[in-house]
């Protein structure tokens, strides 16, 4: 045998060239005997995602065939991406991406800092008793169904709510928000702050719990003022969980919510409230639905775009020297 | 006369080439090129004849009472003013079967307990066969069923109403022809021996389940597919109106649109939370002269749909200046509105409403208010012209089987519907309409059957075995005053019925003319709750006839020279 030297022994390096250590892989059965316990943890997570995602994202093929439910599945014709032609036609689709695009964009920009605001107004808070009683307002209503936080604001802001009732008693006229097309994008941030921003707020908070409050007392002490100490301590310690947020958020940018623009489609109009995940359900199951296989087919678009920007931020996020979502070993 | 296989594979209807679009490019996708042409359904006409021979042959059952008005049914229904007694058992020579069978069915009322002794009689009633229903909400059941009827999980029967058929399936006959048991070799013929209940269901009742497994060859691949379910005729809906409000205010009933708005304007006060109106959208084209249904109405000769009529665009008007003027409650339209309840709080005077809420409401609302008294609105004539009265014209749905039950299963499971088909004054009646006496009912004082709080809990409203069939005779019965004034209101719309153009057809518009139409529909709410100007009906016209209006027109022409020419 040539080589009977230790795997743990490097190899002689060239001259310049530092040490480079080489290690020998170890067998998958070793391996398996050390790990087993921490796969074995996984398993319920694996059988899930087998079943209830992998298993029923190969039915993504019929996105390519001229799908019927009353045939097996490989007796469909294969069509090529003749859907996708079709969708990429389809006026209601552009709409429908365009009102996405739009109330992701706000999303991000308008819900997600509140999140960050909001934690660090917690974390600034003395007392425990008022930061555990603020902390279970502002997250409760995340709990609550889109159905329930809708019927909630229509009571509130409707045309027959509070604040109309309220303004009626004073001479001036109903408020219209909840009915109206040109302020929906208003009613909906003002539903997503009250419904999710709490929410968001607990991983924030989380990520600044594990900030050394040495540094904290450090900074204090050396004179740096409250701002600064925001600055150039807390923003810096929660960076790499906004990246990572920021970075999943923009990877379910077409996913912005169902039950939210369903439940208000017949107030507000279906094209103020159309997007891609309304689309694929009417253009699935609603009245005039093409065919299983055109939902399908807008259903992986919105998928693979997702995928890339998930891709792209993360790539990104390694640029800019964070960890991201995951890094090749 | 060809008769496929009731489990062949896979069957589908009038599919034609919708795409290879060559839109790719159009859309600046041009590497991707199309493999193949996929299909879509391009809608249809069904013929649903009294003259096609497999229908089951019909056989008179003799009424153990007669009613006491006589009517013209189907559209003008006899009448019971007093419940007929004591009933008689329909089915006397029962079966012994001890079958045990899922069935699914959609359900506005309580669901009732697994173990409420009304299973049990009801299974000694229909001859021994032991029933689990499957009782889901009616308002989500026909969105629901879609998916159940795509993955064949509905037990071993599910009942369809036809309003879901039309409205949430998009190509109903293909689902039915490759989801549901043909049932043909079973009831065609003279089946008065077996099933006499069943024999004697209307001949029209059994065409209405008919669909053909290829649409080119129609007759000769006719099949029956289902259990007909009620077959009403007439009216069904009406817009009721307060009437203890009404003469309260001084204000007369008004007999024309015209008449109908100052109505609402002299009644009507938003600051006060006082509205006339509540909902109007379903029930208001017809005031206008609109066809309604799938909208198609031959006009000279021209085949012309509800949104190319100039009446329509009054329609719109209508209702807008309901919204602009708050005329009508401000929640019409989304669910912040229990409408039924702002009616008997008197917050709304007139509401659209099925005829069956006159049968229920008006005991709800003297619970409340011992004044409270409602009322239809008489045909209204719009612009001069004739009032017109939309009613129904085929079954209000139908009970199919799991297509690879086996034949003796669906026989017993008919022994079961045959019962249920038995009319007013008859045992089975009795308890499928009112439950068991002493426990869901006790006869009042004038003799009629009445609701006790366990039968309100658990049985008035609840579906089950009334959707196992319809009778076999529709009568008009309940509280002796409501009854007489539907009857009274069925005699006076005779005149005003609208015809049906297509009468001994089921049409069915395309996918794309039913997507177009959805976006129509949008945009014309758009228009009328103020978000979008009158001058975006022309554009959204133009796309519609694009889209699939124009290649809908063709088809429902050439049904309509099929009947007429």
């Amino acid at each position: 045998m040539a080589n009977t030297t230790s795997p743990r022994v490097a190899s002689p390096a060239p001259a310049g060239a530092g040490v480079r250590r080489v290690y020998r892989k170890r067998k998958f059965s070793h391996r398996f005997r050390q790990d087993w316990p921490l796969l074995a943890m996984t398993l319920p997570a694996v059988v899930q995602l087998s079943l209830f995602f992998y298993y029923p994202s190969l039915y993504n093929v019929i996105a390519f065939m001229d799908y019927s439910p009353f045939r097996s599945v490989w007796d469909n014709p294969i069509v090529g991406f003749t859907w996708f032609q079709m969708l990429f036609a389809d006026d209601q689709f552009w709409l429908a991406l365009g009102n996405t695009l739009k109330f992701a964009t706000a999303q991000l920009l308008f819900v997600f800092p509140l999140s960050i605001t909001l934690a660090l107004l917690m974390h600034g808070m003395v007392s425990s008793r008022l930061r555990y009683t603020f902390q279970s307002i502002v997250y409760l209503p995340y709990f609550f169904s889109w159905v329930l936080v809708v019927v909630i604001f229509t009571q509130v802001l409707g045309p027959n709510g509070l604040f109309s009732q309220w303004a009626l008693s004073l001479g001036a006229d109903r408020l219209d928000i909840t009915r109206s097309a040109d302020s929906f994008l208003f009613l909906a941030w003002m539903q997503w702050t009250w419904k999710d921003a709490g929410w968001g707020m607990i991983i924030f908070l989380a990520a600044l719990a594990s900030i050394n409050p040495n540094l904290y007392e450090a900074a204090a002490v050396d004179g740096a003022s409250r701002a600064r100490r925001l600055w150039h301590i807390t923003l810096p310690g929660i960076r790499p969980v906004i990246v990572l947020l920021v970075i999943l958020q923009l990877g379910q940018i077409l996913s912005v919510g169902f039950e939210q623009y369903l439940v208000q489609r017949t107030q507000v109009g279906w094209s103020s409230t159309e997007v891609l995940d309304t689309f694929v359900y009417f253009k699935t199951f609603g009245p005039g639905a093409l065919s299983e296989s055109y939902g399908t087919a807008a259903g992986l678009f919105k998928g693979v775009i997702g995928l890339i920007l998930i891709l792209v931020a993360n790539n990104v996020a390694h640029r800019l020297g964070e960890q991201g979502i995951y890094r090749k070993s | 006369m060809a008769t496929p296989s009731r489990k062949s594979p896979f069957r589908r209807r009038s599919l034609f080439k919708a795409a290879g679009l060559g839109a790719a490019g159009a859309a600046g996708l041009p590497a991707l090129s199309a493999c193949g042409d996929v299909t879509s359904d391009t809608g249809g006409s069904q013929s649903v004849s009294e003259g096609l021979e497999i229908l089951p042959k019909h056989v008179p059952y003799e009424l153990p009472y007669q009613p006491d008005l006589v009517g013209e049914p189907p559209n003008h229904p006899s009448a019971f003013l007093q419940y007929p007694r004591p009933v008689v058992e329909a089915v006397t020579d029962k079966p012994s079967n001890s079958g045990e069978y899922t069935v699914r069915v959609p359900n506005w009322g309580p669901v009732m307990d697994s173990d409420d002794p009304y299973w049990e009689v009801m299974q000694e009633a229909t001859g021994g066969t032991k029933i689990k229903f499957d009782q889901i909400d009616g308002n989500t059941y026909g969105e629901a069923s879609v998916t159940w009827l795509q993955a064949g999980d509905f037990g071993d029967a599910i009942m369809i109403p036809s309003w879901n058929a039309r409205d949430d399936h998009t190509d109903f006959g293909e689902t039915v022809i490759n989801r549901f048991a043909d049932i043909t070799d079973i009831v065609s013929g003279d089946i008065s021996d077996r099933w006499p209940l069943l024999a004697a269901r209307p001949t029209k009742a059994w065409a209405n389940s008919v669909w053909s497994t290829d649409p080119e060859n129609q007759a000769e691949t006719a099949r029956i597919f289902g259990v007909p379910w009620i077959f009403e005729g007439g009216p069904s809906n009406a817009c009721f109106y307060r009437v203890d409000l009404l003469e309260e205010a001084g204000l007369e009933v008004p007999t024309n649109i015209e008449e109908l708005l100052e109505l609402a304007r002299a009644w009507s006060d938003d600051p006060a939370g006082k509205w006339a109106f509540g909902g109007t959208d379903w029930f208001s084209p017809a005031w206008f002269g609109l066809a309604g249904g799938h909208g198609w109405r031959q006009d000279g000769d021209q085949m012309l749909h509800d949104y190319e009529r100039p009446e329509y665009r009054d329609w719109i008007d209508f209702r807008r200046t309901l919204v602009e003027e708050k005329l009508q409650h401000p929640d019409v339209g989304t669910d912040a509105l229990d409408a039924p309840a702002a009616f008997v709080a008197g917050d709304i005077l007139i509401d659209q409403n099925g005829w069956g809420a006159y049968d229920w409401m008006p005991d709800w609302g003297t619970g409340e208010n011992p004044d409270f008294k409602m009322a239809p609105l008489p045909p209204l004539a719009y612009n001069g012209n004739e009032p017109q009265v939309l009613y129904s014209t085929e079954v209000s749905g139908w009970l199919f089987f799991r297509q690879d039950m086996e034949v003796e299963q669906i026989e017993e499971l008919l022994d079961v519907a045959n019962a249920c088909a038995a009319p007013i004054g008859t045992k089975e009646f009795e308890l499928i309409q009112y439950g068991v006496e002493g426990t869901h009912f006790e006869y009042g004082d004038d003799g009629s059957p009445t609701f006790t709080d366990q039968g309100n809990d658990t049985k008035n409203d609840s579906l089950a075995y009334t959707a196992m069939s319809g009778k076999t005779e529709f009568f008009l019965q309940g509280h002796e005053e409501v009854v007489q004034t539907r009857f009274d209101y069925n005699a006076n719309a005779l005149q005003y019925m609208a015809e049906n153009q297509f009468e001994g057809l089921r049409m069915e518009a395309s996918a794309a003319g039913s997507a177009a139409g959805q976006t129509m529909d949008g945009i014309v709410e758009d228009i009328i709750h103020g978000r979008a100007e009158m001058s975006a009906f022309d554009d959204a016209l133009e796309q519609w006839k694009a889209d699939g209006g124009d290649a809908d027109r063709e088809l429902f022409k050439s049904a309509y020279d099929s009947l007429h020419s």
